[in-house]
């Protein structure tokens, strides 16, 4: 069976599993309002405020499904976009002036930051998981707080963070299969380097590339931020092998890369520059239009280091109602819908990778075993850890990551060629002062 | 006389590339596909394969028109507003003396100093309680908090040079101080108010903090915001269609500059004249 | 004559006028920037974080700040930015007045273009730069390589002095065009007749700079290095655009600084203090240059 022969036949016996799955089915639109707990209130409207799509079909197939909800429920909603950086700023404002839009899409620590602001998601967080295969370790906790003994964010999904790589380059570096171990990629990124096509991580304040390979290195060497008492716990030797190996490898990436933002590790492997960088499957799409560098990029999971685990750390986005907000029931019965699997099955495989759901019964659709460089991107969820690590989300960790701490700490070792011990006190100094509060 | 040519046109040409080179730049994204801008064997100053898809990925699939009246909108309403109360502000402290005008002057330029980068938050509860939130007019109240303060300042220097006689034998002849504020000041006023207008437009032309804290749908973004939040997705850029919303979103602020710049110089001038 | 109610002829008076005429000025500056103002300071002087009033503190906030090494960096880089720009701006922008008061072919067209990159949006010229600096992709760069002066790519904002000169050098780009046509005015109401009367004296071109067209361009010059630094001083989109106050904070200025603690860290309290702090050193030199002008 030609490709897209077989892609269409996947599709549609997913359509087939989904619509055993549950009553609604895919395609078929049947409304389950009859089965819903969450009764919308009269006369409801939504506003939901939540980051643009890496990809356009995730805005396209959204938009969609929030049309079928309108349709069937005559409750209106606006969606409101912005770039993902800057979605964090706007709930937090929200949550000061006490008004903005009902639900927002967030990130990470977002909902720990203003747990009290929210309204209570427990009883739909239960509902999902039990309709859905339940979630992944680190979604419930981004988005269940001990402290309240509730859940103050409906888990939605991350983008994962995996290696890409070129396989011409790393099979003429001696690798043509992708090392299983932190030794196996130093020795690879030296290979690249002398076949001209070198790695590159960025360590300049890349809110997502910086902080996704630093993290994953840190924690794969065991060494950890906090503790679970949320005291600091970054001065370890295991931190200090973890910049060790860091500076190691910052001597065989590209120039440049500490003033590398989100889009330069991208740009550098579209060109065929760089032979090997951790990133989002953004990349590898983007290179489909590319006939020579397309079959040549594979992803992969990262490695597992010294700690014997995957510590892979992606972005996580998750959904919270603001307690301001008068339509609460609505606004959890959109949601409902909109993670349901009528909905969910075509806006994640419409997505080919992009976001890799917490929701477990969706690591079971086609779509990740469509194509053998999507696959590592279903597992990003499984192998990974919170940022805070192994400390409790909340103001003090969403201000460690905002200020790049580890990120800086990894710089000042590699780039400004401090001490590894000086550069570790530096961050514990800092990490000691934001974790005090 | 070859000298004295090269003494002029040798600098000004390395001001034009320095000053113009962003912009060049822009001219070339915008035509140039993306791909090109990744390649490093090719030169870069050159499109070797011209596109015009940006501009109508542009035009057709965001909001950018809207964007563009929103910004224009804004612009010209803070534009008009805060000339207007710079006007009247710069006369009664310079003409008509009252108790406190010295305070008051001094309290206006003192407004110049608060960063716009802080401000947002106390002043989003302001904004807030006021319902202002979303309206798009209420950008313009917010700019003339930065833009009045200039505007009074010019104003001030510039009427201080009008000479008193004219308004006294105004007065002598019987008219009153509103109808001497109109009718016989306002039209000799014309530079500065002008200069004042264009300094406003390109202001409130380019502000983006304020705009993107205070407005949230789509229908009520200006320019940059728009382009910033649409037209980036993720880590992708999209760079043809950014360069190309730049370069549009310049014209209006380089046709005004084109035709009042002497406006503007001698507006500038007259107000700094001891 | 007239005749006037006296009610109209009572609004008429220079005192009762005075009042109405500030009046919309007033309650715009005092609702929208004063009130705000106050409210922030009152912020900085208490342990608020985003959803939490806090308490009050006293000047802790600032004790915290002045021991922080980041905030003294920060602190250090805007003076240091500021400065350099400043002299940057002033010394091109000057020169570029100078040679286009002069009448030559083209010359109105060089008075507008000149401003466009003061007249740009700065997020999107940010952006341009962001190319233009690329460590990869730089079209400076590969001009350079391909007239043989540098061997390979610069670095420009993978370091913290690259990224700082970088970014001075793109403030300048941004600034001088505002400086050019303040001076060029401010040039245009020199009269000619006393540099007729200089060459007469056999003054050279440098000498009449110095003689006559520095010093009466002086109170010009106060204002608009008055009104830049200002500006550069609280400078946040160019800065956030391009490095977003990295590598390793090298770059961190005042409102950077403030806007990463504030809102993305949730510490309110704090950041509105980082963000005061240079207010009340504006303030200081507001009161000298107001003095200044005032005196001349």
């Amino acid at each position: 069976m030609s490709h897209p022969d077989r892609r269409r036949f996947l599709e549609l016996s997913a359509a087939g599993i989904g619509g055993a799955a549950l009553a609604g089915g895919w395609p078929a639109t049947a409304y389950a309002a009859e089965t819903s707990p969450f009764k919308p209130e009269k006369g409801a409207t939504l506003q939901l405020l939540r980051w643009k799509g890496f990809v356009a079909k995730d805005d396209e197939i959204w938009a969609a499904n929030t049309a079928k909800f309108e349709k069937a429920t005559g409750i209106k909603v606006t969606i409101d976009s912005l770039s993902w950086p800057d979605v964090t700023p706007k709930a937090a404002l929200a949550a000061q002036v006490g008004s903005g839009p009902d639900i927002i899409m967030g990130w990470n620590d977002d909902p720990f930051v203003y747990p009290d602001k929210l309204v209570d998601m427990s009883d739909l967080a239960d509902y999902l998981g039990k309709a859905h295969g339940g979630y992944f370790d680190t979604a419930r906790t981004y988005c269940y707080d001990p402290e309240v003994k509730r859940w103050v964010s409906q888990p939605i999904g991350v983008t994962g963070n995996a290696l890409v790589y070129r396989k011409s380059y790393a099979k003429e570096a001696g690798f043509p299969e992708f090392p299983k171990d932190f030794d196996g990629m130093l020795k690879l990124a030296r290979g690249l380097k002398k076949g001209g096509h070198p790695c590159g991580f960025s360590l300049g304040h890349a809110v997502g590339d910086a902080n996704g390979w630093t993290h994953w290195l840190l924690w794969g060497f065991g060494a950890k931020q906090a503790n679970p008492d949320n005291s600091v716990a970054i001065n370890s030797p295991e931190t200090q092998h973890a910049l060790e190996y860091a500076k190691q490898l910052y001597e065989t990436m590209m120039p440049g890369v500490a003033g590398w933002l989100d889009p330069n590790n991208n740009q550098a492997f579209l060109a065929g520059q760089c032979g090997l960088t951790m990133n989002g499957i953004s990349i590898w799409v983007s290179a489909k239009d590319d006939p020579k560098l397309y079959p040549d990029t594979a992803n992969v999971l990262p490695p597992i280091g010294p700690s014997k685990q995957h510590t892979i750390f992606n972005n996580f986005t998750s959904a919270f109602i603001f307690k301001y907000s008068k339509y609460p029931n609505a606004a959890k019965e959109y949601l409902r819908f909109m993670l349901d699997t009528a909905q969910a099955d075509p806006w994640v495989t419409g997505m080919a990778g992009y976001v890799t759901p917490a929701l477990k019964a969706y690591a079971e659709l086609p779509v990740w075993t469509s194509n053998p460089n999507i696959t590592p991107y279903r597992d990003t969820m499984a192998g990974a850890k919170f940022d805070g690590f192994n400390g409790k989300p909340g103001k003090a960790a969403a201000q460690a990551l905002d200020e790049f701490v580890i990120v800086d700490m990894f710089a000042d070792h590699c780039v400004n060629n401090m001490a590894a011990k000086d550069a570790i006190a530096k961050a514990e100094k800092r990490l000691a002062t934001i974790y005090k509060r | 006389m070859v000298l004295r040519r090269l003494r002029v046109y040798v600098p000004i040409a390395l001001y034009a590339v320095f000053l113009l080179l962003p912009f060049y730049w822009m001219l070339l994204t915008t035509f140039k596909p993306d791909a090109d801008l990744l390649k490093t064997d090719i030169n870069p100053f050159l499109i070797y394969h011209v596109t015009v898809s940006h501009i109508t990925g542009l035009l057709t699939t965001t909001q950018y028109w809207q964007w563009f009246a929103n910004t224009l909108f804004v612009a010209v309403a803070s534009t008009v507003v805060s000339v207007f109360v710079s006007y009247i502000t710069a006369y009664a402290i310079i003409r008509l003396r009252f108790p406190g005008s010295e305070v008051v002057s001094t309290a206006i330029f003192l407004a110049y100093i608060v960063p716009p980068a802080i401000l947002f938050i106390p002043l989003a509860t302001i904004i807030i309680q006021l319902h202002w939130f979303d309206q798009l007019w209420a950008l313009v109240p917010i700019y003339a908090t930065f833009l009045v303060p200039f505007c009074t300042w010019l104003l001030i220097g510039f009427l201080k040079n009008i000479p008193r006689e004219l308004e006294e034998a105004a007065r002598v002849d019987g008219a009153s101080n509103f109808a001497i504020i109109w009718r016989i000041i306002f039209p000799i006023a014309v530079p500065g108010l002008i200069s004042a207008a264009i300094f406003s437009f390109t202001l409130s032309w380019n502000e983006y903090l304020y705009a993107l804290v205070y407005m949230s749908s789509s229908a009520h973004k200006t320019v940059s915001v728009g382009m910033i939040t649409e037209l980036i997705r993720g880590d992708r850029f999209q760079w043809g269609e950014l360069m190309a919303g730049a370069l549009i979103g310049v014209l209006p602020a380089v046709l005004l500059y084109f035709f009042f710049v002497e406006y503007y110089v001698a507006g500038v001038s007259g107000s700094v004249k001891e | 004559m007239t005749e006037r109610a006296p009610f109209l002829a009572r609004l008429d008076s220079p005192r009762v006028l005075g009042y109405l005429l500030v009046a919309p000025a007033a309650l715009l500056l005092l609702g929208l920037l004063a009130y705000p103002l106050v409210l922030g300071v009152w912020l900085s002087l208490t342990s608020a974080t985003l959803g939490d009033p806090g308490q009050f503190v006293g000047l802790k906030n600032y004790a915290t700040i002045l021991q922080d090494p980041i905030f003294r960096g920060a602190a250090g880089f805007a003076v240091l930015y500021t400065v350099c720009a400043e002299i940057g701006k002033l010394t091109l922008g000057l020169a570029l007045a100078l040679l286009v008061n002069q009448r030559f072919r083209g010359y109105r067209a060089a008075r507008s273009l000149m401003l466009l990159p003061w007249v740009a949006p700065t997020v999107l010229s940010a952006l341009a730069w962001l190319w233009l600096l690329d460590p990869q992709f730089s079209a400076l760069s590969w001009l350079l390589i391909k007239l043989h002066l540098i061997r390979s790519n610069i670095d420009f904002l993978g370091n913290a002095w690259g990224a700082r000169f970088s970014l001075i050098a793109v403030n300048i780009w941004r600034g001088l065009p505002y400086f050019a046509i303040g001076y060029l005015a401010g040039l245009q109401g020199i009269p000619k007749d006393l540099y007729e009367a200089a060459a007469i004296d056999g003054a050279s071109g440098w000498q009449s700079f110095r003689r006559i067209t520095w010093p009466l361009l002086a109170p010009i010059t106060t204002i608009l290095v008055a009104f830049s630094s200002i500006f550069t001083l609280t400078d946040f989109q160019l800065i956030w655009t391009m490095t977003r106050g990295g590598p390793t904070d090298s770059t961190q200025v005042f409102t950077t600084l403030a806007y990463q603690r504030a809102i993305t860290g949730g510490q309110l309290g704090e950041g509105a203090a980082i963000a005061v702090a240079p207010i009340v050193f504006m303030i200081v030199l507001a009161f000298f240059v107001v003095r200044a002008v005032r005196e001349r």
